[in-house]
């Protein structure tokens, strides 16, 4: 039995070694042969796109379509499309960017995230394409490049937009309790006092994932105090510090909600999830979120539940600086393209980005319950009716830079460390103060 | 001498394969990463030379020692948690009867459980409002019991440890089974002439029988506790504001989230020194033994 | 352990009157059905999380979030089918397969014979050789990967099965090696000598007395080394760019878009990826246990 067992596991030693030798070789005489092949510029072109849309929802479905629609339209490019699960997406196009091997095309997102490949070298100007097709190019809207481009170049277009601050409220409660749906930051605060006497949670959050409160109630609650200019100006730090009195009366103001008692109990170890279900479910008579809620709400509540929910802007501000009547969001991300793509494999990967990004696919996203920064006609029979109720708000309102879009990943990652921070006790100066201190640091001031 | 040769070229071929793939794909890895250690490197573009810079930075940083301190908290809990009940149970569980084998298999199967899974199931167990948890401590009257246990910064740390030693218990014990069957059954007998039940027969005979393969679980155990990371990730993220970082989320987040690629290299350079240390006290405190 | 040797308890050394002894006995007896009555219940409650994961798997969304701990109001076994369609499970089941088999059989012949020679045999650079692999143990493995990467890149293995499992092994293989040696120097010396008597070389020795007395310390390397490759994530995310070649984990990623996840599909995939390691569990916990049956201990 022993030799037998014996036996079988050397000779498999010895298969194993054969097999990982092949795989080298032919791995080897692959690269060597299509290297030959696209250097004599003959056959086939191959293209390779990277992306993160790879689950099921109705978004991603949308993508991969527009992607294989390209595919079928083009038999004779060999198209190598990678659809990535979010949670490693980024963690592998870093390890692949530290070895330069980036994929030809690639989805990014807007802001931080795309600088720091423009600032890496490793991207060429979509220009070539948004020339072709005008219309295309005059259709979105205003402002919805500026955090795809640098230099005046336009690097990528946005395939969604992001709208992280979205103030859902539930209809039911508010008319229950005979609560004035608030329009002002005392109204607010007089809304939380009703609920809390009544035991109704007055705001659902979850910041296990920490990013949340920054990117949905902190982008836009302190724009309001301190207007976009000014935040603008601290990110570069130029003429603006975060230890300025108006961001550290932004971060009070954060911190009364929490001393007020408005949200739930353990909010710190809940996440977006949860704390969306907890509001889907009626337990919380707000919620201040992202777009994602929308899908996210779908998929797990009953048609009677979410009948309950209606959306509008975060309430206004006294003597703020910012316009309340916008929404923290802007662009989401867009595809972008790498630097080392050339000649005739430049004009089909700007095709392939064209199927992807243009007024078709646009059209797809858009039905597929996402915002976008672009304009097109929604037939509300197609969509959910909470999306359309949001998609209407947005074509209303303007658009405040989120925080974690503009800000370093250093000073993103102390943001969002300190209002976790902030909601359980911390002192506002400390916190802002430790933001300067990142900020300035990761951009060499 | 014709032996001696023969003894020298058994032990050159015998440890060639596993020496020449370990040095292949885990030492000169190691070595590169202490290398990008030294620069500050965002992983695109170029890399700036640093010295020492990042080394001294991190040895700085109050987070790192919170950090340290949280991965101290787990191998303490570990070592005096998983072994002790490991090896009970091994002593306990060594019979090849029905039952033995199903709560043998029940011990072990946390350890079959992706840690995402755990994660889940322990975030559930101590929800704030419809955990398990909370809710026998309400029913029980127990009131001011009631925490938000992995939000809580004063006690999540400790809190996360439980789901730890519960999941980790399985190797040690099947570790510690192999090696029992092992003590040849004359020193059993002699044993129980000498009237040895119970507990003295855990000090006195098992014990020393099997100190080489405690020692070897010790060295498991502190090693995995210093690279915990899986579970934590999952659970609290490290938060909420780092209370409950490590040392590998602090050194992934700089890593792949702020992308210093130099830093987060340094920081692991420093995990292995901080581990190593730990690993050859321990191995020395137990050679007195 | 009292329960096994009734005959002990009254022959043993206490020898108070007949009533005693009985009374002792009556003790032991509840003793051991507390204890045993315990260890059930600690089982069952251990046991919990993975009926939990099965539980799970045929709730709809709106049921896991709402009560996750109640049976499922309806039980969607669909969700198993679509489960394995997304997330193309077949084809990723097949790569997991192959990928930690073949890194098992290497790690255990490179590993046991490793083992075998710094447990029993002295060399001059034995103690460097020792420190060099604990060393390994002690990397947190994300800090690998970017120079991994690299590498692999340069010697062109990436994207093959090669790319993972000669990592895969090269990483377990001190904790390989920790283990059987642990093993092994509790074997004695004459079993050496009386094979060499017989005639044996090295080889012969290793192949045909220290491999077979090994098996125990093999069989829990291979169960630990098993849960290792077949869950590991970051590795197969990042060595592998293929479809075709993805492992398991990568497909049960597929479920979160980053922003929310679809627990009863995943809690699906979970379960059907938690069914070999439990197969293989038991298959190899026998292999432990088979030395015990064979006359060891009797305590």
């Amino acid at each position: 039995m022993m030799k037998k067992l014996t036996v079988v596991l050397s000779s498999v030693l010895a298969l194993s070694t054969l097999l990982a030798a092949c795989g080298e070789k032919q791995g080897g005489d692959n690269t060597s042969a299509g290297a030959a092949k696209s250097g004599a510029g003959s056959s086939k072109i191959k293209l390779s796109i990277w992306h993160n849309f790879s689950g099921d929802d109705l978004r991603a479905k949308a993508v991969r379509a527009q992607i294989e629609k390209f595919k079928q339209a083009n038999p004779e490019i060999e198209l190598d499309a990678q659809a990535i699960p979010p949670d490693g997406y980024r963690q592998r196009l870093k390890t692949v960017a530290a070895a330069n091997e980036m994929p030809d095309v690639f989805f990014t997102q807007s802001g931080t995230s795309i600088k720091e490949y423009y600032e890496g070298g490793l991207l060429q100007p979509i220009t070539p394409l948004l020339d072709k097709y005008p219309d295309w190019k005059n259709n979105f809207f205003q402002g919805a490049f500026d955090p795809l481009s640098f230099d005046n170049k336009v690097y990528a277009t946005p395939l969604s937009a992001s709208a992280t601050s979205l103030f859902f409220y539930n209809k039911s409660l508010f008319d229950k309790y005979n609560v004035k749906v608030p329009k002002t930051w005392d109204e607010l605060m007089a809304a939380v006092k009703t609920f809390k006497d009544n035991n109704i949670t007055p705001i659902s959050l979850g910041n296990k994932a920490a990013w949340l409160a920054q990117s949905s109630i902190l982008s836009s609650l302190a724009n309001r105090v301190t207007g976009t200019e000014w935040f603008l100006k601290a990110a570069k730090q130029d003429g603006a510090k975060f230890t300025d009195p108006e961001f550290v009366q932004a971060l009070t103001y954060f911190k009364s909600l929490a001393d007020a008692g408005a949200f739930q109990q353990g909010f710190n170890s809940l996440d977006n999830t949860q704390m969306e279900q907890y509001f889907v479910q009626g337990k919380a008579a707000m919620m201040i979120d992202g777009a994602w809620a929308l899908t996210n709400m779908a998929a797990s509540g009953t048609k009677e539940q979410l009948d309950q929910v209606e959306v509008t802007v975060l309430p206004a501000i006294p003597g703020g600086k910012g316009d309340p009547n916008t929404i923290s969001g802007g662009a989401g991300g867009g595809l972008a393209l790498s630097k080392n793509v050339t000649g005739k494999k430049l004009d089909a990967a700007l095709e392939l980005i064209y199927t992807v990004s243009g007024p078709e696919g646009m059209q797809a996203i858009a039905e597929s319950n996402s915002l976008v920064n672009y304009n097109v006609k929604i037939d509300p029979a197609k969509v959910t009716p909470l999306f359309y109720k949001a998609y209407t708000l947005t074509q209303n309102v303007k658009f405040t830079p989120v925080y974690d879009a503009v800000l370093s990943s250093a000073g993103a990652e102390a943001i969002n460390n300190g209002l976790q921070e902030l909601l359980i006790g911390g002192k506002p100066e400390d916190i802002a103060k430790k933001l300067q201190d990142a900020q300035a640091k990761s951009i060499g001031k | 001498m014709a032996a001696a040769s023969r003894l020298r070229s058994f032990i050159l071929v015998g440890l060639l394969p596993a020496l020449l793939l370990y040095l292949i794909f885990v030492l000169v890895p190691i070595v590169w990463s202490a290398f990008y250690g030294f620069y500050e490197w965002k992983g695109i573009g170029a890399a700036k030379f640093l010295g020492l810079a990042n080394y001294t930075e991190a040895l700085r940083d109050p987070i790192f020692w919170k950090a340290l301190k949280n991965n101290l908290i787990i191998v303490a809990a570990s070592i005096f948690g998983q072994i002790p009940i490991a090896l009970v149970l091994s002593l306990v569980l060594w019979k090849s009867s029905w039952f033995h084998r199903f709560v043998r298999s029940a011990v072990f199967m946390p350890m079959v459980l992706a840690s995402v899974v755990i994660g889940i199931m322990w975030g559930y167990i101590y929800h704030p409002q419809i955990g398990i948890v909370n809710y026998v401590l309400d029913k029980a009257g127990l009131h001011s019991w009631i925490r938000d246990w992995l939000g809580d910064p004063k006690i999540n740390m400790y809190a996360v440890c439980a789901p730890i030693i519960w999941a980790n218990i399985g190797p040690y014990m099947i570790l510690f089974i192999a090696a029992i069957q092992n003590i040849s059954s004359e020193v059993e007998d002699a044993a129980k002439i000498d009237g040895a039940i119970g507990y003295k027969r855990l000090y006195l005979i098992v014990v020393p029988m099997i100190w080489d393969t405690i020692k070897v679980a010790i060295v498991l155990c502190i090693s995995g506790s210093l690279k915990a990371f899986d579970l934590i990730y999952v659970m609290t993220g490290g938060g909420p504001a780092q209370s409950t970082e490590l040392l590998a989320t602090y050194m992934y987040n700089n890593t792949f989230n702020i992308f210093r690629y130099g830093y987060g290299s340094a920081v692991s350079t420093l995990i292995i020194v901080i581990s190593m240390s730990l690993v050859l006290g321990s191995q020395l405190l137990m050679k007195r033994k | 352990m009292e329960t096994t040797t009734p005959t002990r308890a009254t022959t043993g050394e206490f020898k108070p009157g007949a009533g005693f002894g009985t009374l002792f006995k009556l003790l032991r007896r509840v003793r051991s059905w507390a204890g045993n009555a315990f260890l059930a219940a600690y089982a069952v409650a251990t046991l919990y999380p993975l009926i939990w994961l099965f539980i799970s798997s045929f709730k709809s969304n709106q049921d896991f979030f709402g009560k996750p701990f109640a049976l499922p109001s309806t039980w969607q076994f669909e969700n198993y089918a679509k489960a394995w369609k997304v997330a193309g499970i077949g084809t990723a089941l097949g790569n997991s397969v192959i990928v930690t088999f073949l890194s098992l059989a290497l790690t255990l012949l490179a590993g046991t014979l490793a083992a075998y020679i710094l447990s029993r045999l002295s060399f001059r650079l034995k103690g460097l050789v020792m420190a060099l692999f604990v060393l390994g143990m002690l990397i947190p493995i994300h800090s690998t990967l970017v120079p991994l990467f690299i590498m692999m890149k340069k010697i062109g293995i990436l994207d093959t099965y090669a790319a993972l499992i000669l990592p895969y092994t090269a990483f377990e293989l001190p904790v390989a090696i920790f283990v059987v040696a642990a093993y092994l120097t509790s074997v004695p010396k004459e079993v050496e000598e009386a094979a060499m008597i017989d005639g044996n070389g090295y080889w012969g020795i290793f192949f045909r007395v220290i491999f077979p007395l090994s098996v125990p310390a093999m069989a829990t390397v291979a169960i630990l080394a098993f849960l290792r490759f077949w869950n590991d994530f970051a590795f197969a995310l990042v060595f592998i760019n293929k479809q075709a070649l993805k492992t398991l984990p990568l497909s049960l990623a597929v479920f979160s878009d980053g922003f929310g996840t679809d627990y009863s599909l995943t809690m699906a995939a979970m379960s059907i990826a938690v069914i070999p390691t439990v197969v293989i569990y038991l298959v190899f916990q026998e292999q432990i246990m088979k030395g015990m049956v064979a006359g060891a201990v009797k305590g």
